[in-house]
């Protein structure tokens, strides 16, 4: 083994080592998540030494260094204050979901038009319209972190697989008998995960376009899924209301979580694979160990749905999102509430934290999405303009830019 | 609402919930029938460039209503909301005599659809309220209704501003989901 190159990755903060192994280069990644800026140097760097032999005493000054960086990064105060840098008259029917690719250059809207739109994020501009779809465009996807590719699931129960260079399709992914409600790609972006409205959940091979396998087991709709960091489980969350682990390699079910008293709304993996959070109609979250299948919390405290659910991307926090119009933040340790959000006037449909995790941003059918304060749960902005509910909202990689993607069939980007 | 719950009114719906289309062209009052329904306020509405859901409860049924807006650029889409249709509500300006023909033509395109085969209709003959207002029966003969042989059919004169007929029109609504589902 022989390392070659280090590369730093920002968020969540580690160092990836590019090394060769029988001739093939390959990667492999070193994750300080709970870097600070406080954490002491060189105490942090023996003990990388002792679990990583590819970090030799000659390369230690230069990973000194790239661990100063990411300190430097972390400590960087983001005060910014965002305005609405453009309304985009996007669709001409209500859009659905809305993503970035990984450097932000670009993000995609899919609406009730049945198209999906890609669009450049500092003109403005549409660059190229996906038409192909029978039906609402409901599930959308970057193959982040390359960006070449977008995934499309479909009411017509299809799934499209495009290039997000020229906007021609690839494959039309064929087999379920119900809407596509939810997908996603795998990590190393050779498959894409598909869940749907006829309980099953299928994967596909991107290269042949053929059906890999079906995730049979499930009761009633799937309605959401992820995959694990490392791509090798993947989890999905039914109105059946349990929630599923499979092994993507063999397509068996591992364990099925079962616990949640009514429909699950939103199901995801931790960074380092070791949890899963999901979020249920029972007013609850629950967070699981993922090796073991059993519930280790339930988050209590929302007087409504949860409908929506997410980790920051050191699987540190757990945001969550009600229909009773607030928010929470959790503990992914200790299950402890720490914020409070509260303002809006209506449900929160979706929420995510920025990459940095020191904020979390709120989509609501009061029209607004706001933005919070992780520390102390306090409203820093409420971005006002839409004239409907907002559907689905994204930070960018930088945290500097947030999409929001509405009923009133408009996208706006802030900045 | 929330995309959330959209899907939830999208799944093949339990026997006491009766998913309702509302189509018919722009400007017929399908939004203001929506919101009379729900008993809302009908003093601030504009035309729908997507669509409204509301639920409303009656004789024992959880009413899901989906109205779509209906200008003539968005009419092609109105068969993304097709699916698990139990009954199709058709509103009809009935003081708009120039575009009797063009309402008459979608009404007969949607009978011909095969994803809405034997579903109920009820159309009303909304404004009734207007001196100019064609009479039921008028609308009837105009739009050959009595030649539908396929599935239940009620014409039902209404006007969504005042809420006269609108019960009417409902309780046939309930009357025939009574007879398909139960």
């Amino acid at each position: 083994m022989k390392l070659k190159r280090f590369l730093l990755r920002y968020y969540p903060p580690g160092i990836i080592l590019e090394y060769e192994k029988g001739g093939a280069l390959r990667t492999k990644s070193i994750d300080l998540l709970d870097l600070s800026p406080d954490t002491d140097v060189e105490e942090l760097i023996s003990e990388i030494r002792r679990t990583e032999p590819l970090i030799t005493a000659s390369r230690i000054d230069q990973v000194k260094q790239l661990v100063r960086r990411l300190q430097e990064k972390l400590g960087q105060q983001e005060n910014r204050r965002f305005y609405l840098f453009k309304a985009l008259q996007a669709h001409i029917l209500p859009l659905t979901n809305v993503a970035f690719n990984k450097s932000g250059s670009s993000f995609i809207t899919g609406s009730y038009d049945r198209t999906c739109k890609i669009w450049d994020t500092v003109s403005g501009e549409e660059l190229h319209t996906l038409e192909g779809h029978r039906n609402v465009v409901y599930a959308i996807a970057f193959n982040n972190p390359y960006g070449d590719k977008i995934a499309t699931g479909s009411f017509d129960k299809t799934c499209k697989l495009w290039s997000a260079e020229t906007g021609k399709c690839y494959h039309t992914f064929r087999g379920h008998t119900a809407e596509i409600v939810c997908l996603a790609f795998n990590p190393q972006s050779t498959m894409v995960a598909t869940g749907s409205m006829d309980t099953t959940a299928k994967l596909w091979d991107i290269q042949t376009g053929e059906e890999i396998a079906t995730l049979t087991g499930h009761s009633a709709e799937i309605i959401s899924l992820s995959f694990n960091t490392v791509g090798d489980r993947l989890v999905t969350g039914s109105f059946d209301h349990t929630v599923s682990l499979w092994d993507v390699s063999s397509a068996r079910r591992i364990h099925t979580l079962i616990g949640h008293r009514g429909e699950i709304s939103s199901v995801q993996f931790n960074w380092d694979c070791s949890l899963i959070a999901t979020g249920s109609m029972d007013k609850t979250c629950k967070v699981w160990d993922a090796r073991s299948g059993k519930c280790v919390a339930t988050l209590a405290g929302h007087e409504d749905e949860v409908l929506d659910v997410c980790f920051d991307l050191t699987g540190q926090l757990i945001a969550t999102a009600s229909a009773d119009g607030t928010g929470r933040v959790y503990s992914a340790a200790s299950g402890e509430c720490t914020a409070r959000l509260e303002g809006h006037e209506g449900e929160i449909s979706k929420i995510c934290f920025n990459p940095q995790g020191s904020r979390v941003l709120t989509a609501s059918a009061d029209k607004t999405a706001r933005l919070w304060d992780v520390a102390s749960g306090v409203c820093l902005q409420v971005l006002e303009g839409h004239t409907d509910e907002i559907f689905s909202s994204a930070f960018n990689y930088e945290g500097d830019t947030i999409i929001t993607g509405s009923k009133d069939n408009t996208c706006r980007i802030w900045r | 609402m929330g995309l959330l719950s959209i899907l939830r009114k999208l799944k093949s719906t339990p026997d006491q919930e009766v998913r309702i289309l509302l189509l018919g062209l722009d400007n017929g009052g399908k939004t203001t029938l929506l919101k009379q329904l729900a008993s809302e306020d009908i003093s601030h509405i504009t035309p729908t460039q997507g669509f409204n859901i509301k639920s409303v409860q009656s004789q024992g049924f959880k009413l899901n209503v989906w109205d779509i807006g209906g200008q003539r650029k968005i009419r092609p889409y109105w068969r993304n909301y097709f699916e698990n249709t139990d009954v199709l509500i058709y509103v009809i300006d009935s003081a708009d005599r120039k575009r009797f023909e063009e309402t008459g033509q979608e009404l007969a395109e949607l009978l011909d659809e095969e994803k809405l085969s034997g579903v109920p209709v009820l159309i009303f003959a909304n404004k009734q309220d207007l001196l100019t207002a064609a009479p039921a029966s008028e609308i009837a003969e105009g739009l050959n209704l009595h030649t539908i042989r396929d599935r239940l059919w009620q014409i039902q004169s209404c006007s969504a501003l005042t809420g006269e007929g609108i019960q009417d029109g409902m309780n046939w609504v309930c009357k025939s989901v009574n007879s398909k589902k139960k």
